[in-house]
């Protein structure tokens, strides 16, 4: 159909670094995806480099300002201020580091506890199996929202706990994913040269069975990204989050309700910031899914 | 640009409260003419417990229409007004008290109130000992000498005028309502009072409706609010819609920029009224590093009180001096007061073995409580340049409350409450948060000193006699108290009253914090 294209791909595709360059422009060909792929990029630049862009590094912190409460925007608070004097812009660009640096951490550890689970069930078999599968099931019949909630509250609000308990509600997934994979890797031949040749289950199911089938659930980590994102200013805005005076941008917004008509752009660049790094995460999950997918693919 | 995002924004919500007030229907619809409703938009549960003897929280605000009490407290004058009481004598020793009940008052159950009534229900809320019952602690004995008379004798002198005009648990309820149904009739939600009205709807933790009580003795001539709708609305934004559209009628707390918006609007009243309410913060006197009074003492030296007031209250507040609010007697002008002075602070801290500071403190405070929040916040900014760390928590009240009841050593480090008065007397403060307990309620400082407990004591039998001398040893114990830095005492509030211009007959009266007395008002 498309020579151009086609003739571009095929020489690439011998080897590793190959895959990898294909993978990046299959991406890039989607206008949308493209447009999400930089916005992510410029998010986690402007995560890295927050300290220097601010205009206010220190309103990010504990300083307080308070005889410049609730200035609209300006030439010297791009984003006005909020209730404390503190600047909306860096408190914002400093939030960035904190909704994806939690979102990053939730989803590792929730990774951490799921991949192990997942391979172990799926090399084993049997009634281990069935157990840890049982126990997903009772995990997964609560709303992940729902669950963060309740593990947040008990555990007591902060913005650990607040990671600690996604994780604590998402590694099911992970592990549901994983299994699958690995029951039908354990079948394969390398598999059973390395059992018998007298290999350890667990230097099995860690050397030879995780690395055949941790690509799938990479993708689906990258892909929750924005969820996370979500759930975490979700439970912040509910206080069960990050707790003043941190810049986290559910908390901004909980704490700007009581200035909602009064100071319109305290609630709404928090707001923004939220919704732009949702969907910028979201839309660059489902442009990964789409080349996964053979059913969308198009080559 | 910016102001059509504005107004699209406004525009949204305005459509968003529209469509959830129609959810909410209007079920009083046809009940009595429009102009005498009254929607009082509070900003949380109405009331708590419906027993008159237990509730100690924001029911007041519920009960003082429902139930009477022998007197009513008008701070401004001084003086009381006679409500269930037409008159009482006190003996020159002060132990001695006789009331003359009033004739001709119904309660909602038809029954006849009577001496024999009041001393059953003051009785009632003695032997249940729960919420503030302790008011009644010097009472001794309480006899009916008289259809319409009643004595009682205390164990030590105390203003009893004081005691039986509480905004707590001096209600007068029918015996026979009472004794003929079970146990918990009364705090299911049924009511047995005198007062002007019953309850017409309730909806737990949301809303009360009160209707007028046809009998009461007050008579209904002349223009009377008839029914009065308060109803939960914990939205700031709201509450400030409500007023501002017509909706409500009176609406309790916003914020000061709110108050500054809505000074300027048509057809609202926006009053500043002096409080009996003040914000306290409590250091955790058991625990290190807060049990080196030296270090309270810096630490005091490092709160923003002018920015508290100035930027967060918009000068709606008066920094405290000792304890007890401002316009209360037990006031003491020559107390101690710190003031804000980091290079003191600074100072003071390194004698106290802390030169960089160098520890974490965890504060708690009301979560959604605005001035409470922000006025941590400035505070941790402060302790930031004296390189303590202050960790802030908002918590719903009862977590915050069970944690400090804990333990000292558990507990968290400061904790911030308000405190309004049970009755308008220094001693609601002193007794119930400088009086040394063995089992923590309210001394959330966990401050003990045997001199402050004996001050205490003296001050509140000589207040019986002599309010003077009482309140000279509650300043007193005052001044220890500050001396150890034991709390800061940030501001006494100004309450800003918000209603609209037609309602009319509103007077604030502080010892009864937020409660309007319905009876008293109307739609013009």
């Amino acid at each position: 159909m498309n020579k151009m294209i086609v003739s571009k791909i095929r020489p690439v595709l011998k080897s590793h670094t190959g895959q990898w360059k294909l993978s990046f422009h299959l991406l890039w060909r989607n206008s949308l995806t493209r447009a999400s792929l930089v916005t992510v990029i410029i998010l986690v630049l402007l995560a890295v480099f927050a300290p220097l862009l601010a205009t206010f590094p220190d309103h990010a912190g504990t300083a307080t300002n308070p005889s410049a409460g609730l200035l609209a925007p300006s030439g010297t608070y791009l984003f006005g201020t909020d209730e404390q004097g503190r600047d909306i812009f860096s408190r914002v660009l400093f939030g960035t580091r904190i909704s994806l640096g939690a979102a990053v951490i939730s989803v590792g550890l929730a990774l951490l506890i799921g991949i192990p689970l997942g391979a172990y069930a799926g090399a084993v078999g049997g009634w281990r199996d069935e157990v840890i599968m049982r126990v997903t099931d009772i995990f997964l019949s609560f709303p992940p929202l729902l669950l963060s909630i309740a593990i947040a509250a008990l555990i007591g609000p902060s913005l650990q706990n607040a990671m600690l308990a996604i994780a604590l509600s998402w590694w099911p997934w992970y592990t549901r994913l994983i299994r699958s994979q690995a029951i039908s890797v354990k079948e394969r031949q390398f598999v059973r040269a390395a059992q018998a040749a007298g290999a350890k289950p667990g230097w099995v199911i860690m050397r030879h069975i995780v690395p055949n089938c941790i690509a799938p659930v990479i993708v689906q980590a990258s892909m929750d990204i924005g969820g996370v994102i979500l759930t975490i200013a979700s439970l912040s805005f509910l206080g069960l989050g990050a707790q003043a005076p941190s810049p986290e941008w559910g908390l901004m917004i909980n704490t700007s309700r009581n200035y909602l008509l009064s100071a319109w752009w305290y609630s709404i660049f928090p707001g923004v910031a939220i919704f732009i790094a949702v969907l910028a995460f979201n839309l660059l999950g489902d442009g990964i899914r789409e080349i996964l997918d053979p059913k969308t693919r198009k080559l | 640009m910016r102001k059509t995002t504005k107004r699209i924004f406004i525009l949204a919500l305005a459509a968003l409260l529209v469509i959830s007030l129609a959810a909410c229907g209007n079920r009083q619809s046809g009940a009595a003419d429009a102009r005498k409703i009254v929607y009082y938009a509070y900003n949380s549960e109405p009331i708590l417990d419906w027993d008159p003897s237990v509730e100690f929280s924001n029911g007041i605000i519920v009960m003082h229409n429902i139930y009477e009490t022998l007197l009513r407290y008008l701070p401004d004058e001084d003086a009381f007004e006679y409500v269930l009481a037409t008159g009482y004598t006190q003996s020159a020793d002060g132990l001695v008290w006789e009331f003359d009940i009033r004739e001709g008052v119904k309660f909602h159950d038809g029954t006849v109130m009577n001496a024999e009534a009041v001393k059953f229900s003051f009785d009632r809320t003695i032997d249940m000992d729960e919420g503030a019952a302790f008011i009644w602690d010097s009472v001794e004995d309480i006899e009916v000498v008289g259809e319409y008379k009643l004595r009682i004798t205390l164990d030590y002198a105390a203003p009893l005028d004081l005691v039986v005009a509480s905004g707590y648990a001096a209600f007068v309820m029918s015996p026979t309502a009472v004794t003929s149904n079970d146990d918990d009739w009364l705090s299911s939600g049924n009511v047995a009072g005198t007062g002007p009205y019953t309850v017409r709807s309730s909806i737990h933790g949301e809303e009360v409706v009160l209707e007028a009580f046809k009998d009461y003795w007050g008579g209904w001539d002349g223009n009377r609010t008839e029914l009065a709708i308060i109803r939960k609305v914990p939205e700031t934004a709201s509450r400030r819609q409500l007023i501002e559209s017509g909706e409500a009628t009176f609406i309790l707390q916003v914020t000061p920029e709110d108050h500054a918006a809505l000074r300027g609007a048509d057809g609202i009243t926006v009053r500043e009224e002096t409080s009996y309410q003040n914000l306290l913060l409590f250091f955790n006197n058991q625990k290190a590093p807060l049990d080196d009074p030296e270090v309270r003492r810096a630490l005091s030296y490092a709160f923003p009180y002018s920015d508290v007031i100035n930027h967060i209250m918009a000068g709606e507040a008066t920094q405290g001096r000792g304890i007890i609010p401002h316009g209360l007697w037990g006031h003491g002008s020559d107390i101690y007061q710190y003031q804000y002075d980091l290079d003191k602070a600074k100072e003071m801290l390194a004698a106290a073995g802390h030169p960089d500071g160098g520890f974490t403190l965890t504060a708690t405070y009301t979560a959604g409580d605005e001035p409470q929040r922000r006025s941590l916040e400035l505070f941790a900014s402060e302790l930031a340049k004296l390189g303590v760390t202050l960790e802030i928590r908002g918590m719903p009240w009862d977590s915050q409350w069970e944690a400090a009841k804990t333990s000292p050593d558990r507990a968290q480090d400061i904790f911030v409450m308000y405190w309004w008065p049970d009755y308008a007397s220094p001693f609601s403060w002193l007794l119930n948060l400088f009086y040394t307990e063995d089992d923590t309620l309210f001394n959330m400082s966990y401050f003990s000193d045997p001199r402050v407990d004996d001050l205490i004591d003296e001050g509140n039998v000589l207040s019986g006699v002599d309010r003077n001398a009482g309140a000279a040893a509650f300043i007193e114990a005052q001044k220890i108290i500050m001396d150890a830095a034991a709390v800061i005492p940030m501001y006494d509030q100004h309450y800003v009253r918000i209603y609209r211009d037609n309602f009319k007959g509103y007077k604030d009266n502080p010892s009864y914090p937020s409660v309007v007395f319905f009876y008293e008002t109307y739609i013009e």
